[in-house]
């Protein structure tokens, strides 16, 4: 095959428009003869139209909404150059170096897109082959960014109707959870509210370091327990910081509270 | 507070070794005096107050610390503890004297005897109670002045909040990839030669004038918050125009309202970073302020129809922050109420009465 003869293509793939066509621009200005095929404005969309058009680069920006670069990059595989763009990401940066990724820093600055360029033709004359490194990059950094948000495993908000409106309660400002009929009585400082979760449900979901459950039908927010008072027949009473609720405490629960 | 730990709980007590101590030396004390009435050698009548003493000993510390369930919840605990002494006082002084006449035969035929037991149970009774109430007292003293401390405690907690809450703001606010970003959209607009350029730095440079750390916030209005959310919103929808759509609607009456600042900003940066931006569709932001004429509270909102939030997802420092700072300003009623948007999105609502005191 002519390396000389075949045009070479390139997808952009960036969430901002301004940005997508200011690289268009530059690019149009230092490498005349690279023919953009698309322009695509999130992770999904690139890799639909990398399918389409199979261009040979593709510029992704990290950052972007559904899918992200680096997820992107690991869809297309090794079937094309990539070369990444970032605004901030300085782990990715620290990792496409380390790596011999190709990337660039936004604010683009025309020196070093000029010498991504030249990098990408000399690439392009070459067998290109980054190998298996490369894949191993791109898992650890998407299992990587998967890592920077937070997410708990036990819940922090519960949704309950209140009126016409769903409230996201926050677990913290709620003294106990009772059931009541069908529903789940959820006592908080700004009311009372229902739910449809049930007590065994919850009793799985809240954290135990905060929520301990007291009775068959009681969860009770171990921070809101003013006085533990005992009852007949191995059993004791919760009594409320705050509120003039009573809580039964069950034998096969007593030892809870046995060294506080 | 939210920190504050369980009491401890109320299980039948035994006396503690320093009530032993301090009734042994009032028994002495008392069997000392009485002597010369019981016509008894001291060493008997010291026995003897000794015993009927540690009975009542351990009847005021049992029902000072054992609720019945059957027991009204009305009376109080002093009374409780004060009729468990007057009730076991004659039981104690019967089993005493019971025991010096060999059996109860012996006891109800002796007259001295029954004369004595009369005698000492009416002094166990009086000096009981006597005692009781001074301990009740004191007790009621010592957990009078461990709630002051604990309240102390609380005060202080909530003032340290506060002063967290105003480092956090003091520390850069501007999120370098925000900055970046924003720049490089900049660039593009200058190098392009739109005519946009102007007015984008103009917001970025409002947006960075206000986010900038500074000591005193005192000043700051809703006017001039409002203007940094504009600053900020503007600068997203030129950077995300088919992603991002905003409403501002504050009621002109509140505009001169002292506001924390960087309070509802939080909220809108929360919402473009969490709401909108996550989603390929985007969304739409409404911010807005209104005051109820009747009550004068102030409803400020924050209004978002992007991706929601999970029931798992960890609240980060800025909505505490939000928090602590609104009810610095506001008092303890402020809250932050947050609402799940159909068919999705999240609606945060800021209430608080602007009349009241922190």
């Amino acid at each position: 095959m002519n390396a000389i003869s075949k045009q070479v293509t390139a997808l952009i793939a960036d969430d901002e428009p301004l940005l997508r066509e200011h690289l268009r621009t530059n690019l149009a200005r230092l490498w005349p003869e690279l023919r953009i095929v698309d322009e695509a404005r999130n992770g999904r969309e690139a890799v639909e139209m990398f399918d389409i058009h199979q261009p040979d680069i593709v510029f992704l920006d990290v950052h972007m909404p559904g899918l992200n670069g680096i997820e992107t990059a690991r869809s297309i595989a090794r079937r094309a150059h990539i070369v990444f763009f970032t605004a901030y990401e300085q782990y990715a940066v620290q990792a496409f170096e380390q790596g011999a990724v190709d990337y660039l820093v936004k604010p683009i600055i025309e020196a070093r897109l000029a010498d991504t360029i030249a990098r990408l033709q000399q690439r392009l004359q070459q067998a290109n082959d980054l190998g298996a490194s490369y894949d191993a990059l791109l898992d650890r950094m998407a299992t990587d960014m998967r890592q920077r948000t937070p997410k708990a495993n036990y819940l922090q908000w519960i949704k309950a109707s209140v009126g016409n409106s769903v409230r996201l309660i926050p677990v913290e400002q709620i003294a106990f959870l009772r059931s009541d009929d069908k529903y789940t009585l959820v006592a908080w400082d700004g009311g009372d509210a229902l739910i449809r979760k049930s007590i065994r449900e919850l009793s799985d979901e809240l954290d135990p370091d905060r929520f301990a459950q007291t009775h068959r039908s009681v969860i009770v927010n171990l921070h809101y327990v003013s006085e533990v008072t005992r009852g007949m027949n191995e059993t004791a009473e919760l009594h409320i910081r705050g509120r003039p609720d009573v809580l039964p405490v069950s034998r096969s629960y007593l030892h809870l509270f046995r060294q506080m | 507070m939210k920190t504050a730990t369980p009491n401890k709980p109320h299980w039948p007590a035994l006396p503690r070794p320093r009530q032993i101590v301090v009734v042994l030396i009032i028994s002495v004390l008392i069997a000392w005096v009485t002597t010369p009435i019981f016509q008894s050698p001291f060493w008997l009548v010291l026995r003897r107050t000794t015993f009927i003493a540690m009975v009542m000993l351990l009847a005021f510390t049992v029902s000072g610390t054992w609720r019945l369930q059957w027991m009204p919840r009305w009376i109080p605990r002093w009374m409780v503890q004060v009729l468990a002494i007057c009730f076991l006082a004659p039981f104690a002084s019967l089993a005493a004297y019971v025991a010096i006449a060999g059996n109860f035969m012996n006891f109800i035929k002796a007259n001295n005897l029954l004369s004595g037991f009369a005698t000492s149970t009416i002094f166990a009774i009086f000096f009981g109670s006597i005692v009781a109430v001074v301990a009740i007292n004191r007790e009621g003293k010592q957990r009078e002045r461990a709630d002051r401390l604990q309240l102390e405690l609380e005060k202080n907690a909530l003032e340290r909040e506060v002063l967290d809450a105003r480092l956090r703001l003091l520390q850069a606010q501007i999120e370098p990839h925000f900055l970046f970003n924003t720049l490089a959209n900049v660039q593009a607009l200058v190098e392009a030669g739109s005519e946009n350029a102007a007015p984008v730095l103009r917001h970025l440079i409002a947006y960075l004038r206000a986010a900038m750390p500074r000591l005193n916030d005192a000043d700051a209005t809703l006017e001039n918050e409002m203007q940094l959310v504009s600053a900020y919103l503007e600068i997203m929808h030129m950077r995300m125009p088919d992603r991002l759509q905003f409403e501002l609607k504050l009621a002109p009456e509140l505009k001169s309202l002292r506001f924390p600042a960087m309070a509802l900003l939080t909220l809108v940066e929360n919402a473009v970073r969490h709401g909108i931006d996550p989603g390929t569709e985007g969304g739409h932001i409404e911010v807005g302020g209104r005051q109820d004429a009747s009550s004068g509270m102030v409803t400020l909102w924050v209004t978002d129809t992007g991706i929601g939030m999970a029931e798992t997802a960890v609240p980060g420092t800025g909505l505490a922050n939000v928090r602590a700072r609104l009810q610095a300003y506001f008092g303890k009623d402020a809250s932050v109420d947050l609402h799940e948007q159909t068919p999705h999105g999240l609606r945060v609502e800021l209430i608080f009465h602007p009349g009241a005191k922190a």
